[in-house]
């Protein structure tokens, strides 16, 4: 019997990361390959990922490489207290 | 005044607002090490230079407001100073001192006072009583609204929605999927049962999705063509 629609969903974390066993990631697989909107919420689920990881992960990016200089000095100043 | 010392050799040195590093080579992270072991102020100041963009970067994704990262920034190098000794250099010591700031960070959020959060039930995916999925279209989408951006701009949406979400899922999802801790360890690190967060981070997943569809949409339209 195929997997409804809300099923689906609740395993789909674990299916994405291979994290079920054969049978459940056949009976997911078979959901996929028959139900349209499921096939699209996987794909558009899939891109979030993507562009989330790619969100925090641009060489260029301002924010991880630099640190004002001041924090530096409050942060040494902080531990000399201590 | 150009700042330079031996954890930071390999980078371009800064202006005097601020200090671009890299992080340290395994071999320096050693030095680094046994320096803070032994308590010399050079070694913190090494430390806070070398590590300061990594942790300020950590402590800006979860802390959403500049004061509260700088604190955490501050409580991270306090804390890996006083507890090197308890460093077991099983993993990498970059990794240790991520973890550190992570846990200043959740700590942090705990004391902190809860922010207004937006409800995210109305983004999650909905199903008749049949158990069949029903598309709700995000309010941008209905209004016919379609986004060209390009990759920076897309960029800071993306965060910017991440930043939206009640702090029990972003925690989650930064945990997992930007971190890259398994879900176990996520588990750990929340004090959380395995349930909890693969519930919270399919949520946390699917409210993104929702946010983001008029982008995605127009990403898949892009491809067709």
């Amino acid at each position: 019997m195929m997997l409804t629609c809300k099923e689906f969903d609740e395993f789909m974390t674990d299916y994405l990361e291979d994290g079920l066993p054969v049978w459940q990631k056949y009976m997911c697989w078979l959901h996929v390959k028959m139900c349209r909107e499921c096939a699209h919420f996987v794909r558009q689920y899939r891109r979030v990922v993507a562009l989330e990881q790619a969100a925090f992960d641009s060489p260029d990016d301002p924010v991880p490489n630099s640190v004002p200089e001041e924090l530096v000095q409050a942060a040494i100043a902080h531990r000399n207290t201590r | 005044m150009t700042v330079a010392h031996e954890f930071s050799n390999e980078s371009a040195l800064a202006d005097d607002s601020e200090v671009a590093c890299k992080l340290p080579t395994l071999d320096a992270e050693e030095q680094l090490v046994h320096s803070l072991r032994n308590g010399e102020d050079s070694g913190f100041e090494a430390l806070v230079r070398s590590y300061g963009p990594q942790v300020m970067a950590i402590a800006r994704r979860y802390m959403q407001s500049e004061a509260d990262a700088s604190d955490c920034f501050q409580d991270t190098f306090i804390a890996v100073f006083q507890s090197i000794d308890g460093y077991q250099q099983r993993s990498s010591f970059r990794h240790w001192v991520r973890g550190v700031t992570i846990n200043k960070c959740l700590m942090q959020l705990r004391k902190r006072q809860r922010r207004r959060e937006e409800s995210i039930e109305h983004m999650l995916p909905l199903f008749d009583d049949r158990g069949n999925r029903v598309e709700v279209a995000s309010p941008r989408q209905k209004a016919g609204i379609g986004e060209l951006l390009d990759a920076e701009q897309l960029r800071r949406v993306v965060r910017k929605y991440i930043d939206r979400l009640p702090d029990h899922y972003r925690v989650v999802l930064l945990l997992r999927d930007i971190d890259g801790y398994t879900t176990r360890e996520a588990a750990a690190i929340l004090g959380i049962k395995l349930n909890a967060v693969k519930t919270r981070l399919h949520r946390a997943r699917s409210a993104l999705r929702f946010m983001l569809e008029p982008v995605l949409e127009q990403i898949d339209s892009d491809a067709d063509v």
